[in-house]
C-alpha cells in the first residue's frame, strides 16, 4: 500500500511554520507530535470557552470566552518563572544574611531529617490479628512489612503501639494467642544477629536485615491464621486497613 | 538627561539608573521641574531646583506621582485634582499619558530643545517624555505592592503616530549613513536595540499592521549575529504574546547598554534634537544606556567582538569591582618519603622540615597573594583525616604529571557511551577519575567504576557491628562484597539529568534535572539521600565547589542558587541574568561563582555577598561551557556560535578569541597547569590550544583597562595545537587526570 502522495493540508501549514521559526532540521514524527499538541490545545480551549460561554447564559460562545479560556490555561500550565524585580528583592533579602559558620566534625552534612530522604518508607506493622469466626480457616498469607529501630533517637514512621511489641533488636516476644505468625521458611535469610527461637510454635520473629541507611532492621512477619487465638482481645479492628495506612 | 552618561557633569543624574531608581528618578523629575519652573536653557540639572519640590520625601514623592499617573489613566479626574491640591504638587509636575495618544502634533513634538518658555505642547511632551523615565523609576519602588500599577506605567506610552515610525527609523538610517566612517560603526549599535523597541512599542499599543510592516523592512538591516532574536521577534504580533515571554519583558524593562565615544555621540544627539519629531531620541532615552568614553571611536570589528548579548555590552563599571581571584593557599601537609614515612602533618605553619621531593603545591613564599581571598572570607569546611589522605595521594601523583606544551600534547582516551540513543545529558568524572557518572534523558543517573575495582555499597547496620573497628583495613571492610558491580543505577529523578557533579571527597554525587530539583546521592549506599527543591523550573547545571560543602546550581528560572549541603533552602541567590542560565561553574578558590546564560553574557558572581561583579559579553549564542584556568585568573566560555572566548577576570577583558569549531562548544577543561585548553565540541572534534602563549602576550595597558577597547589578534589557527575527529560522537565531557591524561566523553550517536 503505497504512502498517500500529498500531505494532509494541516500537516503542510505545520512544516511552514516550523520553517518560519528556523528550525531545519527535525525527526519526521515531530510534525505529528506538534499537530496532535496543537489539536489537544485547541480543543481544550474551545471547551473550556464553552463552559464559560453556558455559565455566563450565553448562548453562543465568543471571543471575550476564548480570551479568558486562553488566560485560565495559561496560568495553569504555561507558567513562566517569576519576574526580574521580583527575583532582584528575594535575592537581595537573601543575600543579606551572612554564610552560615560550618561546625567541625559533624558526620555527614545533611539537612535535618525532616528534609532529607533518608527515612524509611515502610513501618513495622502490628501483627495482631482478631480472629475471626471460622477457625481453621487458611486465609492468604499477607506480608505486613515493619521496622524496628534500635536506635531509638532516630525518628521513625512505626506506629508506637508496635513498639511495646518488639523494642529490641531480635527479642522475640510472644504473646500466645494475640499474635499469629508462622515461621517463614528462611531460604534467604542472609544474617540474623540474633538466633531467633520460638517460643510457641505458632509464633515467631524473623528478621531479615537488608542493608539501608542507618541501623534499622526490618520485622517481617506472615501472617496466617492457623490456629484460633480462643478470642482474647486484640487492638486492631480493621485488618485490612493496617496494612495501607496513610502515613 | 537620564539615560545619558558621561556627557553630565553634574553629581546628581550620574548615577546608574538601574541600582539607583528612585534616587535617580527623583533627581530626573525634579531637574526637569527646575526647567520648567525656570525655563532655563542649558546644563543638566540644576542642584538648587532639586531642593525646590520637595515638600514631601522622594520616596512619597514618587508615590503619589505613580498614584496620580494611575488615577489619570483611569479617567478619575476629580480624585487628581483633590490628590494633587492636597499633597502641594505643582500644577504642571505631570501630564495625562492617555491624552498623549490623541496623537496628533503633540506626541510628535517632543523636543529637548529649551525653550524660553514658550511652547505648551512641547513642554508637555518633554515632560512626558522624562516623567515616564521618571514614573518608570518609581514603578520599580512600588513593584512588589501595586503589581497594576507597575504594568500599567511600565508600558509603552504612545508617543507619535505609528505610521511615521518608519519614517524615524530610515531618516536615522540615512543619517547614519552620511555620517564619517570612523562614527559610522559606532552609530550602527544603535540601530538594533531602537528596532527592537520601536517594534515593540508598536506591537504594544496594537498597531499589528504597522507593526508588521516595519519589522519587514528593517529586520533585514540587522546584524547577522541577532538573527535568532529576530525570528522570536517575528511570530510576536499582539500584545497577549508579550505577556509570558519573560525574556522579552526583562528586555522592554532593563536599559540596553552601547559604549559609545564622545564625539559620535555628539554627532548624534545634535542631529536627533534638530529634528522636529523627536521621537527617537524619546526612545534612546527610555530605553538605552549610553556609556561615554573619551577616545578614538572603535572600529567594527572590536565592536563585533563585544556585542551579540541580549542586554547590550557591559558598563565600564559593571567590571570595576576588585575580584579575588588568586587561589587558597594549600594547607602544608608532609608528603611522605619515598619509603613511605607517614610524617606529621603541619596545618598552615611553615614545615618541620625540608621536602626532599619537589613540591609541585607551591613552595611560594609565605606571605599572602594580594590577589588572593583570605583563608575565612568564606566558610569553608575544615579537611578531615580522609581529606590529608587524598591530598598526599594528589601530591604524589602531581610529580608523576607529564608538562604538557605546544611540544608535549597530551594523549587523549575517549569513553564512548554505547546503545545510549542520545539519552545521555550529563556527565563528570571524579577528580582522580576513578569513576564517571552519567544522567540520561530518562531521569536515571548511572555511575561506573573506570578501574578493575569494583563499586560496593556500604554493609548494613548490622553487619557493620560485627566488623573490627580497630583493623587497619576498615574502609575494606565496610563494603559489602557481595553488592560488587561495574555500575550502579540510581532512580529518583521525574525528568532527564541535565547537570551532574561528584563531590571532591568522593562520597557524594550532585544531580539536577528538569523536574526543578537538584538531588545529592550518597556514593557509598547509592541512594538518594536529599532532594533540594527551589527552583521550580528545570535546572540545567549543577556543581559542588571545589572543597566540597557548597554547590551551586542555575537553571530555566534565571537564577542561580548557592546552596550547602546541610541547608534545604539556598545560602545565596545569583539574580541578574535575562535568559536561563546554562552553564554554573566555581572559580578555583570557591569564593566565586561563573555563570554563562542564553542571553549570551557570562556573569561572575560574589560567593560573600552575591553581588555580580563582572559582565563578559561578547558571544553570539547560548553560553554552554565555562572553565576557570587552574591559577584562578582566567575565564573560558563556549557557546552555539562555536567560539571559545578566553577573559581576564581581573581586568574584566577580554583577552583572546579560538575559532575553529564549527558547532556548539558543550565542553572546555584546562590541563592541570593551565597550558593547554581542551574544548570539545557538537562537530565532533576535541581542540586543543596553546593558552599559554595566548596568556603570555597580553598588553593590557592603561587605555584598555580603562576603556574596554580590546585588540585582538586573529591567532587562532597558530593558537590549535591539534584536532581530533571521533566517529561520530559529540564530545560532551573533557577531564584531565592528575597525570595529564585527557579524557573525553560522549554518546555514540550514529
Amino acid at each position: 500500500m503505497s504512502a498517500p502522495k500529498t500531505i494532509p493540508k494541516d500537516a503542510q501549514v505545520m512544516i511552514q511554520i516550523l520553517k518560519d521559526m528556523g528550525i531545519t532540521e527535525y525527526e519526521p514524527r515531530v510534525i505529528n507530535q506538534m499537530l496532535e499538541f496543537t489539536y489537544r490545545y485547541v480543543t481544550t480551549i474551545i471547551e473550556d470557552a464553552k463552559t464559560y460561554a453556558s455559565h455566563a447564559n450565553k448562548s453562543n460562545v465568543d471571543a471575550d470566552d476564548i480570551r479568558l479560556a486562553i488566560q485560565c490555561r495559561m496560568d495553569q500550565s504555561f507558567t513562566s518563572p517569576p519576574p526580574r524585580d521580583f527575583l532582584l528583592e528575594v535575592a537581595r533579602q537573601k543575600n543579606q544574611t551572612p554564610l552560615p559558620l560550618i561546625k567541625p566534625y559533624t558526620g555527614p552534612r545533611l539537612p535535618p531529617d525532616r528534609y532529607c530522604l533518608t527515612a524509611p518508607n515502610y513501618r513495622l506493622k502490628s501483627i495482631q490479628k482478631k480472629v475471626s469466626s471460622s477457625a481453621n480457616r487458611i486465609s492468604v498469607p499477607r506480608l505486613s512489612v515493619g521496622a524496628v529501630t534500635s536506635r531509638p533517637t532516630t525518628p521513625t514512621l512505626g506506629t508506637p503501639s508496635v513498639q511495646s511489641v518488639t523494642t529490641k533488636v531480635g527479642t522475640p516476644v510472644s504473646l500466645t494467642g494475640q499474635r499469629f505468625t508462622v515461621q517463614i521458611p528462611p531460604p534467604s535469610q542472609t544474617t540474623t544477629t540474633k538466633p531467633t527461637t520460638p517460643s510457641t510454635p505458632a509464633v515467631s520473629n524473623v528478621l531479615i536485615n537488608p542493608s539501608l541507611i542507618g541501623s534499622k532492621n526490618i520485622l517481617i512477619t506472615t501472617n496466617m491464621v492457623s490456629q484460633n487465638s480462643g478470642g482474647e482481645s486484640l487492638k486492631r479492628k480493621h485488618e485490612d486497613d493496617d496494612d495501607y495506612d496513610a502515613l | 538627561m537620564a539615560a545619558v552618561q558621561g556627557g553630565m557633569s553634574d553629581a546628581d543624574i550620574e548615577t546608574d539608573i538601574k541600582t539607583e531608581p528612585s534616587t535617580d528618578g527623583f533627581g530626573n523629575n525634579n531637574a526637569n521641574d527646575g526647567r520648567v519652573l525656570s525655563a532655563s536653557p542649558g546644563s543638566g540639572s540644576s542642584t538648587g531646583s532639586n531642593k525646590q519640590t520637595a515638600a514631601v520625601t522622594p520616596e512619597d514623592q514618587q508615590t503619589l506621582l505613580a498614584v496620580l499617573q494611575f488615577l489619570k489613566k483611569n479617567k478619575l479626574i476629580e480624585s487628581v485634582e483633590i490628590l494633587r491640591r492636597e499633597a502641594g504638587l505643582p500644577e504642571n509636575s505631570l501630564d495625562p499619558k492617555a491624552t498623549e495618544s490623541a496623537g496628533a502634533g503633540s506626541g510628535g513634538a517632543a523636543g529637548i530643545v529649551d525653550l524660553e518658555g514658550g511652547d505648551v505642547s512641547s513642554l508637555l511632551s518633554r515632560v512626558t517624555g522624562s516623567s515616564s523615565a521618571g514614573a518608570q523609576a518609581p514603578t520599580k519602588a512600588v513593584a512588589e505592592d501595586q503589581p497594576d500599577v507597575r504594568v500599567v506605567l511600565s508600558a509603552y506610552s504612545q508617543q507619535g503616530d505609528p505610521t511615521l515610525y518608519e519614517v524615524y527609523y530610515s531618516d536615522l538610517k540615512k543619517f547614519i549613513e552620511t555620517v564619517l566612517d570612523c562614527h559610522r560603526a559606532e552609530l550602527s549599535q544603535v540601530f538594533y536595540p531602537l528596532f527592537v523597541h520601536m517594534y515593540l512599542e508598536l506591537v504594544y499599543n496594537n498597531h499589528e499592521s504597522e507593526a508588521k510592516a516595519f519589522f519587514e523592512k528593517f529586520s533585514g538591516d540587522q546584524e547577522c549575529y541577532y538573527e535568532e532574536d529576530l525570528r522570536v521577534l517575528s511570530g510576536l504580533t499582539k500584545k497577549e504574546h508579550m505577556r509570558g515571554n519573560e525574556t522579552l519583558l526583562d528586555f522592554r524593562t532593563s536599559k540596553f547598554v552601547l559604549r559609545i565615544s564622545r564625539d559620535s555621540y555628539q554627532l548624534l544627539k545634535r542631529h536627533l534634537q534638530e529634528r522636529q519629531n523627536n521621537q527617537i531620541w524619546n526612545i534612546i532615552q527610555e530605553h538605552l544606556y549610553i556609556d561615554i568614553f573619551d577616545g578614538m571611536p572603535r572600529s567594527k570589528s572590536q565592536i563585533d567582538a563585544m556585542s551579540g548579548s541580549l542586554a547590550g555590552e557591559a558598563k565600564r563599571e559593571a567590571n570595576k569591582t576588585k575580584v579575588y581571584y588568586g587561589l587558597l593557599k594549600e594547607p602544608e601537609i608532609e608528603l611522605p618519603l619515598d619509603d613511605e614515612d607517614e610524617e606529621a602533618e603541619n596545618e598552615e605553619g611553615k614545615p618541620k622540615k625540608k621536602k626532599p621531593k619537589k613540591d609541585s603545591m607551591g613552595s611560594k613564599s609565605k606571605k599572602q597573594d594580594p590577589n588572593a581571598p583570605s583563608q575565612n572570607r568564606i566558610p569553608l569546611p575544615e579537611l578531615k583525616d580522609s581529606d590529608k589522605l587524598d591530598k598526599i595521594m594528589y601530591m604524589k601523583e602531581a610529580t608523576k604529571r607529564i608538562r604538557l606544551g605546544s611540544d608535549n600534547l597530551p594523549s587523549v582516551c575517549f569513553y564512548t557511551f554505547l546503545n545510549a540513543y542520545q539519552g545521555l545529558t550529563a556527565v563528570d568524572f571524579t577528580d582522580d577519575s576513578s569513576l564517571i557518572a552519567g544522567g540520561f534523558a530518562d531521569s536515571t543517573v548511572r555511575v561506573w567504576s573506570v578501574t578493575p575495582k569494583k563499586l560496593r555499597k556500604v554493609k548494613s547496620a548490622a553487619d557493620l557491628n560485627l566488623i573490627d573497628k580497630e583493623s587497619d583495613d576498615v574502609l575494606e571492610r565496610i563494603m559489602d562484597e557481595k553488592t560488587a558491580s561495574e555500575s550502579k543505577i540510581m532512580y529518583g529523578h521525574s525528568g532527564p539529568v541535565y547537570g551532574i557533579s561528584f563531590s571532591p571527597d568522593r562520597n557524594y554525587l550532585l544531580s539536577s534535572s528538569e523536574d526543578g530539583t537538584v538531588r545529592l546521592w550518597s556514593l557509598l549506599t547509592f541512594t538518594c539521600l536529599v532532594a533540594y527543591k527551589g527552583h521550580n523550573y528545570p535546572v540545567w547545571d549543577t556543581q559542588f565547589s571545589p572543597y566540597g560543602y557548597y554547590f551551586v546550581s542555575g537553571g530555566h528560572d534565571r537564577v542561580a542558587r548557592l546552596w550547602a549541603t546541610d541547608h534545604y533552602q539556598p545560602l545565596r541567590i545569583f539574580s541578574g541574568h535575562l535568559a536561563d542560565i546554562t552553564c554554573t561553574r566555581f572559580h578555583p578558590n570557591s569564593n566565586y561563582v561563573a555563570t554563562g546564560s542564553s542571553d549570551r553574557t557570562i556573569r561572575v558572581w560574589d560567593v560573600l555577598s552575591g553581588n555580580c561583579v563582572r559582565i563578559f559579553t561578547g558571544h553570539k549564542g547560548p553560553i554552554h561551557s565555562l572553565a576557570f584556568s587552574p591559577n584562578g585568573k582566567f575565564l573560558a566560555s563556549g557557546a552555539t556560535d562555536g567560539r571559545v572566548l578566553l577573559w581576564d577576570i581581573g581586568h574584566g577583558l577580554m583577552v583572546g578569541e579560538l575559532k575553529g569549531h564549527t558547532d556548539t562548544i558543550y565542553s572546555l577543561r584546562f590541563s592541570r597547569d593551565g597550558e593547554i585548553l581542551a574544548s570539545g565540541s557538537m562537530d565532533n572534534t576535541v581542540r586543543l590550544w596553546d593558552v599559554m602563549k595566548a596568556f603570555d602576550d597580553l598588553e593590557t595597558d592603561d587605555f584598555t583597562a580603562a576603556t574596554g577597547h580590546i585588540h585582538l589578534q586573529d591567532n587562532s589557527q597558530e593558537l590549535l595545537l591539534g584536532t581530533y575527529t571521533t566517529k561520530s560522537t559529540p564530545v560532551i565531557h573533557l577531564h584531565f587526570t592528575r597525570r595529564n591524561l585527557l579524557l573525553a566523553a560522549g554518546a555514540f550517536n550514529p
